[in-house]
């Protein structure tokens, strides 16, 4: 959609004979110039550059090509299988459960009630906090022996033979194979730390699209004698799908990239049990200091985040032509 | 107790008018329950940090250090101390300073200022380019316009992660090259300026969309200059977006930790996050150091947000609602 598509009409051929000779305007490019040339070097350079180390690797003597080697050793390693399985597990814990308590808090939020000013305020304050400061807050309450938590998860009353020690216990035997369920505790209690810092955000976002649903769909709804559990399944979810799709795509993708929280809770332990892959790509980098490999990884995650962005972009341009 | 609790709450609530009244008194305290559940995380770690060692160290733990030997729970008897925020500051009497001492802890003497350092800088510099940026993209119809914006909304989606084995072998180049003032500092604004670059002129162009066109020719034709009404009449509406934009990047900086961690060499160059994580590795049984270290950090945002609350939500929506 440039200029010309404004004033052309259909059956006007010479289009831009008939248009009066116009100086090319520069000025939109030399606002545009210094953020373009700022994405350039951080944004889409390294881009490049981790495409071309993604098929080397560093030997003695220097970077030697290898192909798609680091690929397929990726993809074959029993290392990325596992955290694979810890990065499925702790995705659909998080996101299944950040959604549901989401939507519940947004539909009391909606209420428009005298307190919920207030609430969303203080709600909001998680969000606000660093993925690395929650991680911290969470492990104080649960720091062996002597965490707010231990007293009571350390009971062996409560949780026998001996009591949980979240961040001591490895993952009890996996039933399927290798795949890593039932997670271990810091797993679940990572999931748990995780969805208290999103659910801020992914509740503000459902309300925001709770608020356009109009009062008379749902008063006509209850007048024709449904209960608020067959308003909420039949009227109100339907109509906001879209942005449940979008707070999902959004969720999944914090969820693969995010790392912080397990730097500062769990880092990556007990034994691997929550060794996610974000957390691996870390590891192979500056751990093993395989830059190739990382490299290889690397792209495979930037290429799963693009196909979720391009979901959510999907899916926010077919609601807003609705 | 919890049972009478109930009892007492359900005579309560039957007693309340039916319908709406009742309907309101139960929203709100559904709602007061999950506020609280939500900051019981965060005031246990306050609780944390005005602990002494003695205390934090207590097996079975204890929530409150207020008990006695006679009971369990005595106000008068609570032995709340400052140790902890002592250790992250390390005060020092020292006659010469301004204010009769000096604080040694690296956490406040070194890490928050490189914090602040970042933080103002990269949000002021995000800013700037993404109104130009945002003003010429809302304003103006040029060849590529369209591929353009997609290409930056693109590159929101290439996560950190993944441009930072590149970033980390462009700053071991950079560091090897004779730039003058040249020094990690500026490549990690300049960093994070990229970061924050893409979301930031989406926001703004959304900003500057909702102000009509009519507003500056209306300027124009009363004869003011180009200069003029973008100067007088954009930018005061345009003054709350803009603000809102400053936020959220000062505040997405200073809550960075990877790149801060590994793209910079130096420890005196570091920003707090990292002297947070170093804090952790080292004081993992001295709690109250750590918590203190932690309401110290995050303190000032949580100011920051319940000031300037409306803001975050402007830009969080105008971002959201794009991708």
């Amino acid at each position: 959609m440039g200029p010309n598509a404004t004033a052309s009409l259909p059956g006007s051929l010479p289009q831009k004979k008939a248009k009066p000779h116009r100086r090319f305007d520069w000025l939109p490019f030399l606002l545009i110039l210094p953020a373009i040339l700022v994405l350039l070097a951080i944004q889409v350079y390294p881009i490049f550059y981790t495409a071309i180390l993604s098929v080397q690797t560093r030997e003695p003597a220097g970077w030697k090509f290898v192909g798609f080697r680091n690929f397929g050793i990726l993809l074959e390693s029993s290392r990325m299988g596992e955290s694979l399985g810890h990065t499925v597990i702790f995705l659909v814990g998080y996101v299944s459960l950040t959604l549901i308590l989401a939507f519940i808090i947004a539909l009391l939020l909606n209420q428009k009630t005298s307190f919920s000013g207030t609430s969303i305020t203080f709600l909001f304050i998680p969000w606000i906090l660093a993925d690395i400061i929650a991680g911290v807050i969470f492990r104080l309450l649960v720091l062996p022996d002597y965490g707010v938590l231990s007293g009571i998860l350390q009971n062996p009353a409560l949780f026998p033979p001996n009591g949980l020690s979240v961040l001591i216990d490895n993952a009890p035997k996996p039933w399927f194979g290798s795949f890593p369920f039932p997670p271990a505790p810091a797993m679940i209690y990572l999931i748990l730390a995780a969805a208290w810092r999103a659910l801020p955000f992914i509740t503000l976002l459902l309300l925001a699209s709770l608020q356009t649903v109009s009062h008379e769909v749902i008063e006509s709804s209850r007048i024709d004698g449904a209960t608020g559990w067959q308003t909420v399944r039949h009227i109100t979810i339907p109509l906001i799908l879209p942005t449940l799709v979008v707070a999902l795509f959004n969720l999944t993708l914090g969820g693969i990239n995010g790392v912080g929280m397990v730097f500062s809770l769990t880092n990556g332990g007990p034994g691997t049990s929550t060794n996610v892959l974000s957390y691996l790509l870390f590891s192979l980098g500056w751990v093993d200091l395989d830059f190739g490999r990382a490299a290889a990884f690397a792209l495979m995650l930037a290429v799963v985040n693009l196909a979720l962005m391009g979901g959510t972009v999907l899916i926010t341009r077919v609601q807003r032509s609705v | 107790m919890a049972s009478l609790f109930r009892t007492r709450l359900l005579a309560f609530v039957k007693r309340l008018p039916a319908g709406k009244t009742r309907a309101e008194f139960l929203t709100n305290f559904a709602l007061l329950i999950i506020t609280l559940m939500m900051l019981l995380p965060i005031a246990t770690t306050v609780l944390v940090s005005f602990k002494r060692e003695e205390d934090v160290t207590r097996n079975p733990p204890v929530l409150f250090p207020c008990d006695t030997p006679t009971s369990s729970f005595d106000l008068t008897a609570c032995r709340w101390s400052l140790e902890g925020y002592e250790r992250v500051f390390l005060a020092k009497a020292d006659k010469t300073a301004p204010l009769g001492f000096i604080l040694q802890g690296r956490m406040v003497n070194t890490y928050l200022p490189n914090t602040v350092l970042y933080a103002v800088s990269t949000a002021l510099i995000v800013m700037t380019l993404a109104s130009l940026a945002g003003y010429a993209f809302s304003r103006y119809q040029f060849r590529g316009h369209d591929a353009l914006m997609f290409a930056i909304l693109a590159i929101t989606g290439v996560p950190l992660l993944t441009n930072l084995l590149a970033l980390f072998q462009m700053g071991i180049s950079l560091r090897h090259l004779p730039i003058p003032i040249y020094n990690d500092r500026v490549f990690i604004i300049i960093v994070y300026t990229g970061f924050f670059l893409p979301m930031s002129i989406w926001i703004a162009k959304g900003f500057f969309d909702a102000i009509p066109k009519e507003l500056e020719e209306a300027a124009l034709i009363d004869g003011c200059s180009p200069v003029q009404g973008l100067a007088l009449i954009v930018v005061p509406v345009i003054t709350p977006g803009l603000t809102s934009i400053f936020l959220l990047v000062f505040v997405g900086v200073w809550n960075e930790f990877l790149a801060g961690y590994l793209l910079i060499t130096k420890n005196d160059l570091k920003p707090a996050m990292f002297g947070m994580y170093d804090f952790l590795s080292q004081n993992i049984i001295n709690a109250q150091v750590v918590a203190a270290a932690c309401i110290i950090i995050a303190f000032p945002m949580v100011l920051v947000f319940l000031v300037a609350r409306q803001s975050f939500f402007r830009a969080m929506v105008e971002g959201a609602v794009k991708g």
